[in-house]
């Protein structure tokens, strides 16, 4: 009967529109999940330097004076360059290809977890190490929200650490003062590195869902 | 015959010679620069103690019981006593000294304020003095990068301020700025140690319109525009906060909004007008600019009914709204007497719906 017809086609006319996304390629709804997973990158690195800035006073406090003194600015030691500096210049930044610049985060954060997780081993109160392994855990998950946006944009992920930067239950460093430096400095670059990274995954939202698109269109042969 | 130009000329041209070389000897008189309360003892040049001489402050003669010999003593003085001091040999009215005396303080320490509005280009620091010194001071600042000395140039205008720009994002070292101020008396100085997120502070948002929504009488459209001097709001975008209060109350309504330079109120109270402004801050870090200038509007208001009755008698021509509006004259409230163009939309569309369902069931 018509009436049948009729239905039939309503019904789906409303299925097509309610999945078009998939419909075309199914790439297509990777590319949109891409935008949706900056996202979500975007607001877990807003949510670890919630949780950095806690655990960054409870730490500093237990190293004691002049650690946790909001003046302290002590200089640039040589051996605090082993973990990976945020900063860069301006120019450099902007010019930053999307690879690079995820490339660029995937990198740091990988370390930084390496040297937090040889932290969290060494550490004295159960309370430290509750906080630490609680955020060991969700920088866990933030590279791995990193590794997930450069695979659904096709990009290779970095190499892990060619070694474990410090061997377990190895010295760490020469004497007491300059451990509690190196712990200091490491805190220091992993919240500046999380400040740097929500500006990093601005400039990737604003760029990459629709250039993305595109790019794949074409190698398709559309 | 006398003539009266040339001698004329001749005395305006000896008294301007006079005056140009009063000043010349006082531009060559040294300034002497004294704290407020301070003891001053002038010297007559080289006379000696006995001599016989006159003193004079800005051309007055001083009298004879300042004097201690032929030294002047000045007892705790105070700002007025600032200015042109010489002392002449009693009978030949030579000049033997004269001094500019300055009466001022020592500079206390500064107040100096920092801040990025302009982020990521750079930064800028202004100063002041919390009290005048009264006597010529100068600034000097220095910003200090972990190990690498920086360069604030300074603005022409205002003159106590300078800027930096950044040659490095994301520093984990923090930015030493001193400022040190100096005068005859003494010097002070005051230092700022900062993170280069800490000082963002952007500019109030620009151009805040508020307009009322036609047919909306609870609605105000407000929109905006970001900060002129916030150079890249792409990458770097800032969020806005907004309030809001009718002119009647004190007590502010907030929105917070993370995107986008427009907002609809829609809690409006009718016909009372609002007075609204805006305030911006980067999304991540830093702190809200302060509040931007502000607008006053007034949600929509329909016309008052009364008017248009008096307007259909003065009508010539008949509106098409004449024969719409009920006259509050007539029963408004007969249940059979729905007036109003919306009642006779309201069976048209029925109509159709019931069109539309027989169409597809029959």
């Amino acid at each position: 009967s018509p009436t049948g017809d009729s239905w039939g086609i309503f019904t789906f006319l409303c299925a097509a529109l309610c999945n078009l996304p998939a419909l075309p390629a199914l790439n297509c709804s990777e590319e949109l999940g891409a935008g949706q997973s900056i996202q979500q990158t975007y607001d877990l690195t807003r949510y670890l330097e919630h949780q950095l800035r806690t655990l960054a006073g409870t730490y500093l406090n237990y190293l004691g004076p002049p650690f946790n003194e909001p003046d302290f600015n002590p200089p640039r030691l040589a051996r605090a360059e082993r973990v990976p500096s945020a900063t860069v210049d301006l120019d450099l930044w902007r010019g930053l290809t999307d690879n690079a610049r995820l490339a660029a985060n995937y990198r740091a954060y990988s370390r930084l977890l390496c040297y937090l997780r040889v932290l969290d081993r060494q550490v004295g109160t159960a309370e430290l190490r509750h906080r630490l392994a609680h955020f060991c855990a969700s920088l866990q998950g933030l590279v791995l929200s990193i590794g997930g946006v450069m695979s659904s944009l096709g990009y290779p992920l970095p190499a892990g650490p060619a070694a474990p930067p410090v061997p377990p239950g190895a010295p760490t460093a020469p004497n007491d003062f300059l451990k509690k430096m190196d712990d200091f400095w490491l805190l220091k670059e992993l919240q500046t590195w999380l400040w740097r990274s929500a500006k990093d995954f601005n400039r990737l939202k604003k760029k990459v869902p629709p250039a993305v698109v595109t790019l794949r269109l074409e190698a398709r042969g559309f | 015959m006398a003539n009266p130009v040339p001698s004329a000329c001749c005395v305006v041209l000896a008294a301007v010679v006079m005056v140009y070389a009063q000043r010349q000897s006082q531009q060559d008189s040294p300034v002497q620069y004294e704290r407020v309360g301070a003891d001053v003892t002038m010297k007559c040049g080289s006379m000696d103690w006995d001599a016989a001489v006159t003193w004079t402050a800005n051309g007055t003669d001083i009298d004879e019981s300042h004097l201690n010999g032929s030294y002047l003593i000045l007892k705790n003085v105070d700002l007025s006593q600032s200015g042109q001091y010489a002392c002449y040999e009693g009978s030949s009215w030579h000049l033997k000294y004269q001094t500019s005396l300055r009466v001022g303080t020592p500079p206390k320490e500064p107040v100096l304020m920092c801040r990025s509005n302009n982020y990521p280009k750079g930064f800028y620091c202004s100063w002041h003095l919390p009290t005048p010194t009264y006597i010529p001071n100068t600034f000097n600042i220095s910003v200090i990068h972990g190990t690498k000395d920086m360069v604030c140039e300074k603005d022409a205008i205002p003159k106590n301020r300078c800027h930096i720009r950044y040659l490095q994002l994301f520093s984990t070292v923090k930015y030493k700025v001193t400022l040190t101020v100096t005068n005859a008396l003494g010097k002070n100085f005051t230092t700022l140690t900062f993170d280069e997120f800490a000082i963002v502070k952007p500019d109030p948002p620009e151009s805040v319109v508020a307009k009322p929504v036609p047919n909306n009488p609870r609605r105000l459209e407000v929109s905006w525009q970001n900060p002129s001097s916030w150079p890249d709001p792409d990458s770097f975008p800032l969020k806005f906060f907004l309030r809001y209060r009718p002119l009647i109350l004190d007590q502010w309504q907030h929105v917070e909004l993370s995107d986008g330079t427009s907002h609809t109120i829609t809690d409006a109270y009718a016909g009372k007008e609002y007075i609204i402004q805006v305030a911006a801050k980067d999304n991540d870090i830093g702190t809200w600019s302060d509040w931007s200038v502000a607008v006053h509007a007034t949600p929509w208001t329909e016309e008052p009914k009364h008017l248009t009755t008096e307007a259909q008698i003065t009508e010539t021509t008949s509106a098409s709204t004449s024969s719409f509006m009920a006259p509050p004259t007539t029963k408004i409230c007969d249940k059979g007497a729905v007036v109003g163009s919306g009642a006779v939309a309201v069976c048209w569309t029925a109509g159709l719906v019931v069109a539309a369902y027989s169409v597809l069931f029959i």
